[in-house]
């Protein structure tokens, strides 16, 4: 086994694994992918969504053997965090009936960011594996950023202990893993570093694993062939189209070498007409077994 | 015949383009301002761009707060490819425009607003070092998109550009750029921010007491002394943020402005679009149409002659790439029509709206000469169906 797949694979079988990237690389499918590969080993899954707005909110459901899929919403999230946390069931219909609570918990910053994060860390104990899709990388870094945050702004009391407690999990590399996902392209690339060192900063004994999705076949080129030298970045043919690309996804891909990261790939797999995302879950899944990556 | 984006460069003063995260928007915006560059208008593109994509795009280091020109680049590179190749006959000889680009420095942009809006620097600095503002002021609830449209707001009522492209932030969904002024807003409602400010005196209710209670049983006490420091600072701004709130309402309602949705061609396109339309109406802003970027239907169909003489591995590898390829067209393709049959006169031939297709580029834009190509192709050469 080299050193990628240990990485990688070890990072894949943690408790709790966010599946990060830039918005359009396929998180979904990838993440979605690793657990129908994890299931399929018959260990009980969990994928979650943060907040799709195609699906109802909250739902849990069982979508194959050992999988389970739940959009977390912040509202039922949160709602049950106070159930949580309130004592009795007056005084938080008390809390959460109140204006004043109502409007804090939707503007103040980062409380809904916290109450997803602590939802999907809470539900680590149900299950082998939770694997959640993280919205694109701003949105998903603040995901973070807001449980460290909670700890500078309050002083105490059980919100406090939870955000430490929660971060103590995402830091270790026992319990917790990461996954930047990117496509071979430049700026995906480029972002994914500047993701994973911010990563790095916040959990620095956890280094998180890549994979470049969407991998293009490496085809033959022309000798000298290097399309930075064309004029117009618009292709003339298709044949054109697959030098370019085959050629700059390789060449694309220095960036990540160059800076030490060793990926792990998935194939292009090409999309039928009417594309459902189980479609290619299950076709990424295979890939990621073939490759003995879960 | 729907419009092109050169009549939306002429009835608006203001194009916001929409889209969420990985569609090319941030590209397209910035060709899009210097299409009219080219046409002769004084342009500017503002861009939220934390990961200095834009830079990139033209070759910089970086773009700041202040306006950058880029006219002389621009120029330069009009001239060296109207040299190399046909150009468009509509486009003139000579670029008369201008092009500058602006990233707002969002902290800036809110500290410095703070101090317009507050009564006197000690109160603005009491809001600006308060813990909660902080945290405020960076990523959350909306602030990077409320900041971009105080920065609309100034560079409008500056009244020197003919057309500002205002490229929004990648969000979760194409709208929650939308909602982010009416979330902003919420924590200035008046009644609200009223109820913190109150001393802990008999005025307050049992039932908010209690809820208050709650709450500092659950963040500590710490916590309640930043909140109410900071609400009471929000409420000696809160008369004029509200003010600005309605003349940034008012400038996005009114005609000078059009929303543009940046989208690929995927299954989620055709329903996208319909939710992007009826929310644009129930905020009263302008949609101005579509562009459907990354489009690889302008490519010429494959020649079997291309992968002949070839060993056979190789000729494997060529034929996987051609049914990537010849799948993503299929795909694009039937989208296309699904998204037409569900638009439909909503959106098909309708001149008053934009319908735009742009090319998938073979490869990453790096330069003002890469993105004049990008710009030039914003023309009806990709947009026929």
């Amino acid at each position: 086994m080299s050193s990628t797949t240990h990485l990688l694979s070890s990072v894949l079988q943690r408790n709790l694994l966010f599946v990060h990237g830039k918005g359009g690389v396929g998180k979904s499918t990838v993440s979605q992918a690793i657990a129908l590969a994890l299931a399929k080993k018959g260990q009980k899954t969990l994928w979650v969504c943060i907040e799709d707005p195609t699906q109802a909110p909250g739902e849990l459901k069982e979508v194959k053997p050992h999988l389970w899929h739940l959009n977390c919403d912040f509202q039922l999230a949160f709602e049950e965090y106070a159930a949580l946390k309130i004592k009795t069931t007056r005084l938080t219909q008390l809390f959460l009936k109140n204006r004043l609570m109502q409007y804090l918990a939707k503007a103040a910053p980062g409380i809904r960011e916290l109450v997803l994060l602590g939802k999907t860390w809470f539900e680590r104990n149900n299950y082998q594996h939770v694997i959640i899709d993280m919205p694109s990388t701003g949105y998903g870094l603040a995901m973070f950023q807001s449980t460290e945050n909670f700890i500078k702004l309050f002083s105490g009391g059980p919100l406090f202990r939870d955000a430490e407690s929660m971060l103590e999990t995402l830091r270790d590399s026992q319990a917790t893993g990461h996954v930047i996902v990117s496509l071979p392209e430049e700026m995906p690339l480029r972002e994914s570093l500047e993701l994973n060192e911010y990563l790095l900063q916040n959990f620095p004994n956890n280094p998180a694993a890549f994979l470049v999705n969407r991998l293009f076949p490496e085809i033959h080129l022309p000798q000298n062939f290097n399309p930075e030298h064309r004029t117009s970045p618009i292709a003339q043919s298709m044949l054109d189209y697959a030098q370019t690309r085959s050629w700059l996804e390789h060449h694309n891909l220095r960036l990540w070498t160059d800076a030490g990261v060793n990926y792990g790939s998935i194939p292009f797999v090409p999309p039928p007409l009417e594309n459902t995302l189980l479609f290619l879950s299950e076709k990424l899944a295979q890939e990621l077994s073939k490759r003995s990556y879960v | 015949m729907n419009s092109t984006i050169d009549q939306a460069l002429s009835r608006r003063k203001i194009i916001i383009t929409c889209g969420t995260g990985g569609v090319g928007k941030t590209t397209l915006s910035a060709a899009i301002a210097m299409r009219g560059a080219i046409l002769g208008k004084k342009m500017v593109v503002v861009t939220i761009d934390p990961a200095k994509r834009l830079a990139t795009s033209l070759g910089l280091q970086s773009l700041s707060n202040e306006p950058t020109d880029l006219t002389p680049q621009l120029k330069a590179a009009y001239h060296k490819i109207q040299k190399e190749e046909q150009l468009d006959p509509v486009i003139p000889q000579e670029i008369t425009g201008t092009l500058s680009a602006i990233v707002p420095d969002t902290r800036k942009t809110f500290e410095d607003f703070v101090h317009e809006l507050a009564p006197n620097p000690a109160s603005a600095q009491k809001v600006i070092n308060n813990p909660i503002f902080q945290i405020f002021a960076r990523e959350f609830s909306g602030t990077n998109e409320y900041m971009a449209l105080e920065r609309l707001l100034a560079l409008f009522e500056l009244n020197q550009y003919d057309c500002i492209i205002l490229d929004t932030p990648p969000t979760r969904n194409t709208l929650a750029f939308l909602d982010a002024p009416k979330t902003l807003a919420q924590f200035f409602e008046e009644k609200l921010i009223r109820w913190l400010v109150l001393p802990s005196n008999q005025l307050l209710a049992t039932g908010m007491k209690k809820a208050l209670g709650i709450l500092e049983g659950l963040t500590g006490s710490g916590f309640m002394t930043n909140l109410f420091e900071f609400a009471s600072a929000l409420f000696k701004v809160q008369a004029n943020f509200t003010a600005n709130l309605k003349r940034i309402s008012a400038l996005l309602e009114s005609d000078s402005v059009g929303f543009l949705l940046v989208t690929t061609p995927t299954l989620e396109t055709a329903p996208e679009l319909n939710h992007f339309i009826q929310v644009l109406r129930a905020h009263h802003f302008h949609f101005e149409g579509v562009a459907i970027n990354r489009s690889l239907g302008y490519l010429p169909p494959l020649r079997t002659e291309n992968s002949e003489g070839l060993p056979h591995s190789e000729k494997d590898k060529l034929d996987q790439a051609y049914e990537i390829i010849t799948a993503l067209q299929n795909r694009e393709k039937h989208v296309i029509e699904h998204f037409h049959k569900s638009t439909g006169p909503n959106l098909l031939q309708n001149p008053d709206l934009v319908y735009a297709k742009l090319p998938e580029l073979a490869r990453d834009v790096h330069s003002v000469e890469d993105l004049l190509h990008v710009a030039m192709a914003l023309d009806a050469r990709f947009s026929q169906s």
